[in-house]
């Protein structure tokens, strides 16, 4: 029996984790992703293409292709800004744009959304 | 791997260690107090000692083996292929109950007591030492490392572990997501598959997304819609079938990539590995549909 039963959140972590942290674990999951891609692409297909710039950023640090670089670490903290990024512009636009309610199916109106 | 103490790898491998220690340690003080139970008091206190400092020896020896064992041409492979289950185990819901340890039988002598704890940590451990071996890039520095963190958390700080998970169900997650990851470095740097790779740098993104999505299947199955659950099987599926034709491309000296494709045959090969899976899909659906419909059939012929 490993000790992360004798917690029923935690053995049951898929359906118990909050939105937060999931959010935190999929990006993380994207980035490792990401890296994997850095590591599958070859650098000189880019430049047979002409996309050269795609090679560099600002510091040559933050490419996709640089990825394959990254360590554990910068994985997570790369993620976590992701997830960050994504929850501020989730707020950002849930304060500019209201969302679509759908309209209860034995409603009168025709147009099944209403705002 | 550098070891340099305060460089991003060594820190990176030392945390995936951690990590996936805690994520999959064994229930350490369940095994102990059951089979000390039965044994005089004053005999329990050394029990606990010698199991614990045994547990711990047997487990660093373990993972030092791992190590050497790792080296070996197509162990690396094995091993990544393993982790992936075990991550995919990790993630799995629990469904009934607690599974009770069959290892811990109460025991009647001290050395007996101590022999069980330290088998039964010893059995509870391969996966864990499978994983840390891979994920120390062969260092037996960070190997130790880990365990000198890890182990005295799991066993005399095992609540505020239970605490930190279940206050924190998404480490769990994280735990899956770094095994997957240290299984696809296993399988990447896998002495017979190296060249292979750096001839086909495309199939480690295939590979990387294969391993994910069987993984990680638990969790992203459980927010899917009932007429996407298919997506669980289909998606690791047609990846495999992509893997395969790269595979058997280089076995039998084929060539299926379009654009040096020469006479009808390998025309034909390359549609039948972008088009040749829908029909297997379609067929997989059908069956998977008959199976529901029959099932709810007979839920309604109980009622």
């Amino acid at each position: 029996m490993r000790l992360i039963h004798r917690s029923h959140r935690a053995a049951n972590a898929v359906r118990t984790v909050s939105p937060s942290g999931e959010l935190f674990v999929a990006s993380v999951v994207i980035c490792m992703i990401l890296s994997a891609f850095g590591d599958a692409v070859d650098p000189s297909l880019f430049g047979e293409l002409g996309l050269e710039y795609a090679l560099f950023d600002l510091t040559g640090e933050f490419s996709v292709l640089a990825m394959r670089h990254w360590h554990l670490l910068q994985l997570f903290l790369a993620g976590s800004a992701l997830a960050a990024g994504i929850m501020v512009l989730r707020i950002v636009v849930g304060a500019f744009f209201r969302p679509l309610e759908s309209a209860p199916p034995q409603d009168a109106e025709k147009v099944p959304i209403k705002l | 791997m550098e070891t340099d103490f305060f460089s991003a790898a060594f820190l990176s491998a030392l945390l995936a260690i951690v990590l996936i220690d805690l994520v999959l340690a064994g229930d350490n003080a369940l095994i102990i107090g059951l089979v000390a139970r039965n044994l005089p008091k004053e005999s329990q206190n050394k029990v606990i000692f010698w199991g614990t400092f045994g547990a711990i020896a047997i487990r660093a020896f373990m993972a030092i083996i791992v190590v050497y064992i790792l080296a070996v041409p197509g162990f690396m492979l094995a091993g990544g292929l393993a982790l992936v289950w075990i991550a995919r185990k990790l993630l799995t819901p629990e469904g009934g109950g607690h599974e009770e340890s069959h290892l811990a039988k109460p025991a009647t002598t001290f050395a007996g007591a101590v022999r069980t704890i330290v088998i039964a940590d010893a059995v509870m451990g391969v996966d864990n030492v499978l994983a840390i071996g891979g994920a120390a890039h062969g260092s037996v520095l960070l190997i130790v490392l880990g365990l000198a963190i890890s182990v005295p958390i799991i066993v005399w700080g095992s609540k505020l572990v239970i605490k930190l998970v279940d206050r924190y169900p998404s480490v769990i997650l994280l735990g899956g997501a770094v095994l997957a990851y240290t299984a696809y470095g296993m399988i990447v740097r896998e002495p017979f598959l190296v060249t292979w790779f750096e001839t086909h740098p495309a199939t480690k993104l295939v590979l990387a997304v294969l391993i994910f999505s069987i993984s990680l299947a638990p969790w992203y199955s459980e927010r899917l819609p009932a007429h996407m659950k298919p997506l669980v099987v289909v998606l690791p599926a047609l990846l495999l079938w992509m893997l395969a034709f790269e595979v058997a491309g280089t076995v039998w000296k084929v060539q299926i990539d379009y654009l040096m494709a020469s006479n009808q045959g390998e025309y034909f090969i390359e549609g039948l590995r972008w088009i040749g899976w829908l029909p297997f899909v379609a067929l997989f659906l059908w069956v998977r549909e008959q199976f529901v419909q029959r099932s709810q059939r007979a839920a309604r012929d109980t009622h």
